[in-house]
């Protein structure tokens, strides 16, 4: 516990910390089970692999992947899950597996496939963080890796037609919202008065959608019907993460004085 | 299916109550059947037998091919060819025949994500089993244990996963954790480590003696061991 923990992510916009599910499963987690994370945001002159983003170093280990992260968290006793039944522990695994089925698809169309979505707001994000000439490359390529992760867990024929794809897994991602608001109902977190890992997953694909504006909403109009999710994603932005914001507001309140003044 | 042909057919399930000759298609059983295709039809077979709807099983070795979807197993009932366990889920559903109707929204959403937990964990695993890639094998046995654990620990003592009444989960979970402890192979580690989870025997025993041995349908018992 002694050796800092520093975790490469993507940077945040739109009110939040990152707007990358991975990484801000990762950094919801660390604020929950108190696990100390130097965070690093990747910018232009980051020298490393983008690809494996969110990346933690310690000083002896370079761990990849929110799962094996939060694995690593665990065993450094960051346990965000300590009072979690064992019933409770296998139900964490299967909505997780619920949300990477039945969700992520949408979420990764969304960001990266629509192209209205894509090319006004990603790809100038993400590029803006690249160097060049990375950044003509980059963002291309992870748009493809989306479009074909969708087609894979589809399972159906490559003839399959992309419209009735997309028809299909939006449909899902909307059951999965709802499945998600009904499971949460009044209470704060998914198991209880603390968070745990649930909440993490759940914060980390949910936030990003609820807040970037995008020209193409139909699943964030979806998600903001469903106040009790809206209301989880807020009030876990409200109390782990204010202070780091608190830097954006700031020099927004400064830039509204400094335009209101007269010359 | 699109959305229009979803409810077409919805319509169309409605309107006809569930015939005497409802046929599944699979294919041949032995050398052909892949494991994962294996699970799947069992699945079917016990999620139907759950709703006490006769069903006949045919194997075929062009099963794939004569299915519409390319899919297996696929049911023929009346003159509609439904693929895949969530269509015929959904099918049987419009005919008016649930198993989960009466679980509460929460135990609903349960009820969904252990089945993508499952397809996600167990399926790996059954293609493992197929194609044998060495490599994988580590992560592929830690994967079927965490499944395992995990589906011990929510059944517990209980007869089903939702207490008395067996739904789709029963079904799923049957179809692949019976396919897993007796399909024969080379490698036993992957019906090992099924078989460190007593209450998931018991399961699979109950679910074969209730819905498959009772109704004269004999196939390959658990071995006990």
């Amino acid at each position: 516990m002694a050796a800092p923990l520093e975790l490469s992510c993507w940077g945040g916009g739109w009110g939040l910390p990152s707007v990358h599910s991975e990484s801000l499963v990762v950094m919801a987690y660390a604020k929950f089970s108190g696990a100390p994370l130097k965070v690093n945001v990747i910018d232009k002159t980051w020298r490393g692999s983008r690809g494996d983003v969110p990346i933690l170093t310690t000083e002896d280990n370079i761990v990849s992947q929110p799962a094996k992260i939060l694995n690593f968290l665990r065993k450094q006793k960051y346990n965000a899950d300590y009072e979690l039944s064992a019933k409770q522990g296998a139900d964490t695994l299967a909505y997780i597996a619920l949300i990477e089925e039945k969700l992520l698809p949408a979420v990764l169309h969304t960001f990266w496939v629509e192209s209205d979505n894509y090319f006004s707001v990603t790809k100038p994000w993400f590029a803006s963080r690249i160097p060049f000439p990375l950044s003509l490359i980059l963002p291309g390529r992870i748009s493809k890796g989306a479009l074909n992760r969708i087609l894979l867990t589809r399972g159906e024929p490559p003839l399959y037609h992309l419209r009735e794809v997309e028809a299909q897994i939006y449909r899902d991602a909307k059951e999965c919202l709802n499945l998600l608001s009904n499971r949460l109902g009044t209470s704060q977190f998914f198991f209880g008065d603390t968070p745990s890992t649930l909440d993490a997953y759940v914060f980390g694909f949910l936030a990003p959608l609820y807040k970037v504006r995008f020209p193409k909403v139909q699943l964030q109009e979806h998600l903001k019907q469903l106040s009790n999710l809206c209301r989880f994603c807020d009030d876990i932005l409200n109390s782990y993460f204010r202070l780091s914001l608190g830097v954006d507001h700031f020099l927004l309140k400064v830039n509204h004085r400094y335009l209101l003044s007269p010359c | 299916m699109s959305l229009v042909a979803e409810a077409f057919v919805s319509q169309i399930a409605a309107a006809e109550p569930w015939p005497e000759n409802a046929t599944l298609y699979q294919q041949l059983k032995g050398e052909q059947i892949l494991v994962s295709d294996n699970a799947a039809s069992l699945a079917v077979q016990a999620f139907l037998q759950m709703c006490n709807l006769p069903i006949k099983v045919v194997c075929r070795a062009n099963a794939e091919y004569m299915s519409p979807s390319g899919k297996v197993p696929f049911i023929h009932v009346g003159n509609q060819v439904v693929s895949e366990l969530g269509p015929i889920v959904q099918f049987v559903k419009a005919k008016g025949h649930s198993l989960s109707d009466g679980l509460d929204e929460v135990q609903k959403a349960e009820m969904k994500a252990y089945m993508e937990l499952v397809n996600n964990m167990l399926l790996t695993a059954e293609l493992y089993l197929q194609w044998c890639d060495e490599a994988t094998v580590g992560e592929v046995l830690e994967d079927v244990d965490q499944c395992c654990q995990a589906l011990s620990q929510r059944l517990g003592t209980q007869p089903y996963f939702f207490n008395k009444q067996p739904t789709e989960l029963d079904a799923l979970v049957f179809g692949h954790l019976y396919t897993i402890l007796t399909t024969q192979l080379t490698n036993d580690e992957l019906s090992e480590k099924v078989k460190n989870y007593s209450n998931l025997l018991a399961f699979c025993r109950r679910i074969e003696q209730h819905y498959f041995e009772d109704r004269g349908k004999g196939s390959s018992s658990i071995k006990s061991s």
